[in-house]
């Protein structure tokens, strides 16, 4: 295959940003999205609530500086503070932008873009279509990226890197649809996967499919990881299944009860009650549950969100996602009663370490998004900024690529290599010596996270954790891949995706031990308070000779001294 | 929500999944496949499949991602309707299951099959694309970012609904006229297009219109509902439809299709006699050089056959036309206001 200019991993929001953005900076560039579903499939789709921006359409007098402390506040001081300062004064123009070329937004009574409260912010400025405003975004990507002529690989599943030395050549992948590991070569790659919070798996909000791939294959390669034992646990995420509730539903006013149909938040944010950050409501509603006073029921213990007092009206006009989804997965329609909640692992904080450009240590190698980690969010992510940061940091990473994929010469990805990769992937076919079950081994990891890598951690525990997940790395070596087909081979890409999220897992659990204080969504009941003096800085995680090696990197600070983090 | 499991206690129901297999590497046609397991209330038909792929059949191969209703990754066939597997609750497809105790699981139809549960989405990809189911903003690039258009609620509301669709393509798999014809532009991608062209930022409605008014375009409708009733989002995409062709017939006077002056022959006939002339249609709608190039040997057999609709004169009024005629222009009357104060 013709050597491409860039290569891009991911076809969610970051993405689809860079592709439409590289293209616009440079039409002569040869460039593809690869993506393992179909790009309108990608979990951006999920983002209900919405994506903040200073544009001063509601409250008046809320500027781009507000969004900049208050977003480094949320981070509790781990953010870097340059890199928060380019999300933020962005923000306006990215949200004017997406509107521009036909994004639906919800519209306020003077016909500009309407926003509402979200937590940890200090004026409303969340950005939203409905309840849908992921789905909004990723659909108008995807229809101007099919304008542009953006040529697409769908259904492709990332494999590796090709690595010379300290550059890479491009990127393995294998096509789904014939199984066939293919080289694309390329001067430039952005990885734009998404986050691998649903290693939690069931206690996680996560689609099937976020399972850290992009980081995975950074990290194989030897890129170093940053952040990672940040994870959020977003407080309402449905008893059952772990599907998230959004804080949306908060922002119109729901209220967070406990079996005393008392509203607790009072004891924990007097003043901001339900929108408090988030890792301060879920340590919350953890606390209330471990304290006696949840609900009980055969899929555990739960809290009640109530939206019932908002009425009809407000919920099928502006909850009409979280009704339907709690109607078809609880069995309940929050306008006759509450939704059964609990903590859901909801957002990787943590990823690939990369500078305000995107760039990584890798030359020619970029994220962005979820998957990346510049830092924008620190150790917890405010609401609305997720959003926000796949379209800011999406488009800067399609713009620098374009820009810089001149410096490099193409590279070749031999035949050699691919033979290999083959080989590798499909060891787990041969029944000799394979009989461990997939399906088992990813019960088992994300029970073990759950319960010792979780929102209250502790030495003792992460020691468990640590194990278990080695155990489980050592019995992946024994899998088995039941269906042997070439075409689409769904078993083969579950059992891939599993083999991502143990090694990220390994990541996870060595940067939470190591991290000795609490802060943000990381809390130490062994180290209770934050301890700016050892460990006010960003972990690395490295792969080197196949074990997990720690680093450090130091916090990028401006204007904001730091402070206690209270609300 | 537990999963089901191997003990068989109280409140569980046997069921039989009988899942479409297909793997083109191996197989020279589909067959069926029973997996029979214990499932409880509340388990979807994606929950079950999961089930039976982690613990009976690793080979039974469908999409999945979300797995949340979000992602439209799901569609397919059960017992024979089109829907998402991921919010289909099993229990409630088993109250009306033909077969008791069986729920069949069968590809979306319409798009070329892949293997098993998976179906090709690439033509509808490409329909889109053809169709131009994108906003060609009215503001030049190098202007964007500086200010928002000022969209009023009202208009919002117009393309919102449209705006639920996840491409799941269920609306696609039920559609009675891509099964005759695959060129046929398909309700999603007309619902798209709808959706595009009542918004005011976009500068293609011309463009886009002119396209969907050719053949497989927007005539070739029968109002069957059918991708309307099957819509997991409960989109109402024949209003869309049916918006498409106003806007070909009223404002932008597209009157010059075939499909336009069939509905416009439609309508006279209607008014007039109260039922068709049949005769006379084809001409009336593409021409007398078209029909006699096309249907005259069709009209040659139905002649032989004696099956030729009355000639015009012959055609009795209706029954009650009266009052059907006073009927009608009341009608004809209201939606004309209504036009008016939509302009």
């Amino acid at each position: 295959m013709k050597p491409f200019d860039i290569v891009i991993v991911g076809g969610g929001g970051a993405g689809l940003y860079a592709a439409m953005e590289a293209m616009k900076t440079n039409t002569a560039l040869n460039i593809a999205v690869l993506s393992k579903v179909y790009p309108n499939r990608s979990h951006t789709s999920a983002a209900q609530g919405g994506a903040n921006a200073a544009l001063a359409n509601k409250a008046k007098d809320d500027t781009v500086e507000m969004h900049i402390f208050d977003t480094i506040k949320g981070s509790d001081y781990l953010a870097d503070q340059d890199a928060v300062e380019v999300l933020c004064s962005e923000a306006p123009k990215i949200i004017r932008e997406l509107e521009n070329i036909g994004t639906p937004w919800s519209r306020m009574e003077d016909n500009t873009i309407a926003q509402r409260p979200f937590g940890g912010a200090g004026r409303p400025r969340c950005c939203y279509c409905s309840d849908k405003t992921g789905h909004t975004i990723l659909q108008t990507l995807y229809e101007q990226c099919l304008k542009k002529g953006v040529k697409f690989f769908n259904e492709y599943f990332a494999l590796n890197l090709s690595v010379s030395g300290s550059r890479s050549n491009g990127l393995i992948a294998m096509n789904m649809k014939s199984g066939k590991v293919e080289a694309f070569p390329a001067k430039t790659v952005i990885f734009a996967t998404g986050g691998y919070a649903k290693m939690y798996w069931n206690r996680s909000s996560n689609a099937a499919g976020n399972t850290g791939d992009g980081q995975a294959i950074a990290y194989r390669a030897g890129i170093p990881m940053k952040d990672m034992e940040f994870v959020q646990f977003h407080p309402t995420g449905l008893r059952k299944s772990g599907l998230l509730v959004t804080e949306g539903a908060r922002g119109e006013g729901g209220y967070l009860l406990n079996k005393d149909g008392e509203r607790f938040m009072a004891r924990y944010a007097p003043e901001k009650m339900e929108l408090g950050p988030r890792d301060l409501v879920s340590r919350s509603l953890e606390t209330e549950i471990l304290e006696g006073r949840g609900f009980d029921s055969p899929a555990g213990k739960y809290l009640h969100l109530d939206l019932t007092h908002l009425g009809a009206d407000l919920i099928k006009s502006r909850l009409p996602q979280i009704r339907e989804m709690s109607m078809n997965f609880e069995g309940v329609d929050p306008i006759e009663e509450p939704i059964p909640v609990r903590p859901t692992a909801h957002y990787s904080m943590g990823g690939i370490d990369t500078d305000n450009q995107t760039r990584t240590v890798m030359e020619g190698v970029y994220a962005a998004g979820e998957c990346a980690c510049v830092s924008v969010h620190g150790a917890n992510r405010l609401g609305g900024n997720s959003l926000l940061d796949i379209l800011v940091f999406g488009r800067i990473a399609g713009r620098t690529a374009a820009e810089e994929a001149g410096k490099f010469t193409p590279n070749t990805i031999s035949e050699a290599e691919l033979t290999e990769q083959l080989q590798d992937i499909r060891g787990g076919m041969h029944a000799a010596g394979h009989y461990e079950r997939y399906g088992e081994l990813r019960e088992e990891l994300g029970q073990t996270l759950a319960l010792n890598v979780g929102i209250y951690r502790e030495s003792s525990l992460l020691q468990k954790g640590i194990a278990d997940i080695e155990e489980l790395k050592e019995r992946f070596k024994k899998v088995r891949i039941f269906d042997t087909s070439d075409v689409f081979n769904t078993n083969l890409m579950q059992v891939l995706e599993l083999k991502n999220m143990l090694d990220l897992a390994e990541t996870v659990a060595a940067g939470a031990y190591a991290r000795q204080e609490s802060r943000g969504s990381h809390t130490r009941t062994d180290f209770p308070v934050r301890d700016d003096a050892n460990w006010h800085k960003h972990t690395l995680a490295t792969l080197v000779k196949g074990k997990v090696t720690l680093g450090e990197k130091p916090v990028t600070m401006g204007r904001y001294e730091l402070q206690e983090r209270t609300y | 929500m537990t999963l089901p499991t191997d003990q068989h206690t109280e409140g569980k129901k046997d069921v039989t999944f009988r899942v479409f297999r297909f793997n083109p590497q191996v197989d020279s046609k589909p067959y069926f496949d029973d997996y029979t397991i214990p499932v409880e209330k509340g388990i979807t038909v994606l929950r079950s499949l999961n089930y039976i792929k982690e613990h009976i059949d690793g080979s039974v191969s469908f999409r999945a991602f979300c797995q949340a209703g979000i992602c439209g990754s799901c569609g397919m066939r059960v017992n024979g309707l089109s829907q998402l597997a991921c919010t289909t609750q099993v229990w409630d497809v088993l109250a009306k299951s033909r077969e008791p105790g069986v729920i069949k699981v069968e590809p979306l139809r319409n798009l070329p099959l892949i293997k098993d549960l998976i179906v090709d989405m690439d033509p509808l990809v490409d329909k889109m694309k053809h169709y131009s189911n994108w906003v060609a903003s009215t503001m030049p690039e190098a202007e964007m970012g500086k200010k928002e258009f000022l969209i009023s609620e009202e208009e919002f509301l117009r393309y919102d609904k449209a705006t639920d669709c996840i491409l799941c393509a269920s609306c696609v798999s039920e559609c009675s006229i891509l099964r005759a014809n695959k060129e046929y532009v398909s309700p999603a991608v007309l619902l798209k297009s709808f959706r595009m062209s009542v918004d005011s930022r976009d500068s293609l409605h011309e463009q886009r219109l002119a396209e969907l008014v050719k053949d497989h375009g927007v005539w070739d409708c029968t109002h069957c509902y059918r991708c309307q009733e099957s819509c997991v989002k409960s989109i109402p995409i024949m209003d869309a439809i049916h918006g498409i062709r106003e806007d070909a017939i009223e404002s932008r006077g597209m009157k010059d299709t075939s499909g336009s002056k069939h509905a416009e022959a439609f309508m006279m006939d209607i008014e007039k006699k109260g039922k068709l002339i049949e005769a006379t249609l084809p001409i009336r709608t593409n021409g007398v050089v078209w029909t006699l190039q096309n249907l005259l040997p069709m009209a040659v057999k139905m002649i032989m056959k004696r099956r030729t609709p009355p000639p015009p004169p012959l055609v009795k009024s209706a029954k009650g036309i009266k009052i059907f005629r006073l009927m009608f222009r009341e009608m004809t009357e209201h939606v004309k206001q209504d036009h008016k104060s939509h302009q």
